[in-house]
């Protein structure tokens, strides 16, 4: 039973860690851009937003299965 | 000297929320001709994702522009974390409070969600508007 919850735990962090590095870099290099190119920000941040998009699949699909196995399989 | 007319991005949430609704519906059209708890579980599975992400859209563009960017991005840091722990808590409550529940329906009618999510902000953009 408790490898389930560390299962959980690794898929909720390991997925957090991911999305969190992710977007650290974008927002690093949407900041860094735009004092390049101010005149581009507009366009930018639109580009940035949709990498987030492609950015947090993953961790969201982890949360649901994590929440499944903590509150179905351990529950 | 080049002269730069302010633009202001609209952002196509209507639009976005039309789609994923329709394409939910017909999701759970599809699974509530294998049993009523089913479709059920299934418009539940699309809900989760469709609430949070329209909030993360919502606040990521109420700041625009160059002076404003840095606002934005953290703007953008915080959607992100309130959409993940939006995500986390809606399914708590549906594997918790919602009794009978069509796991395979729920979480697969949310996986499609989430990559239609994404195939729609790629194919339909926000537009700067001048």
């Amino acid at each position: 039973m408790e490898m389930v919850f560390i299962a959980a735990a690794l898929i909720i962090g390991l997925g957090a860690l991911g999305a969190g590095i992710g977007f650290g870099l974008l927002g690093g290099k949407l900041l860094e851009s735009t004092a390049r190119q101010p005149e581009m920000a507009n366009q930018l941040q639109t580009k940035a937003f949709i990498m987030a998009g492609l950015l947090d699949a993953v961790p969201m699909i982890g949360v649901g299965i994590a929440m499944y196995l903590i509150f179905v399989v351990a529950g | 000297m080049t002269r730069y007319r302010k633009a202001i991005t609209y952002v196509p949430l209507a639009k976005w929320l039309t789609i994923e609704m329709a394409t939910l519906i017909i999701l759970s059209m599809f699974w509530f001709t294998e049993s009523r708890l089913a479709g059920y579980s299934a418009f539940i599975g699309g809900l989760i994702f469709v609430i949070p992400n329209a909030y993360f859209a919502h606040r990521t563009f109420r700041y625009q522009g160059a002076r404003q960017i840095h606002v934005a991005v953290g703007n953008m840091f915080r959607a992100e974390s309130i959409k993940l722990a939006l995500t986390a808590i809606f399914f708590a409550a549906v594997f918790t409070l919602m009794e009978p529940v069509h796991v395979p329906a729920l979480l697969f009618t949310f996986a499609v969600m989430v990559v239609l999510g994404t195939a729609l902000r790629w194919l339909i953009r926000p537009q700067p508007q001048r």
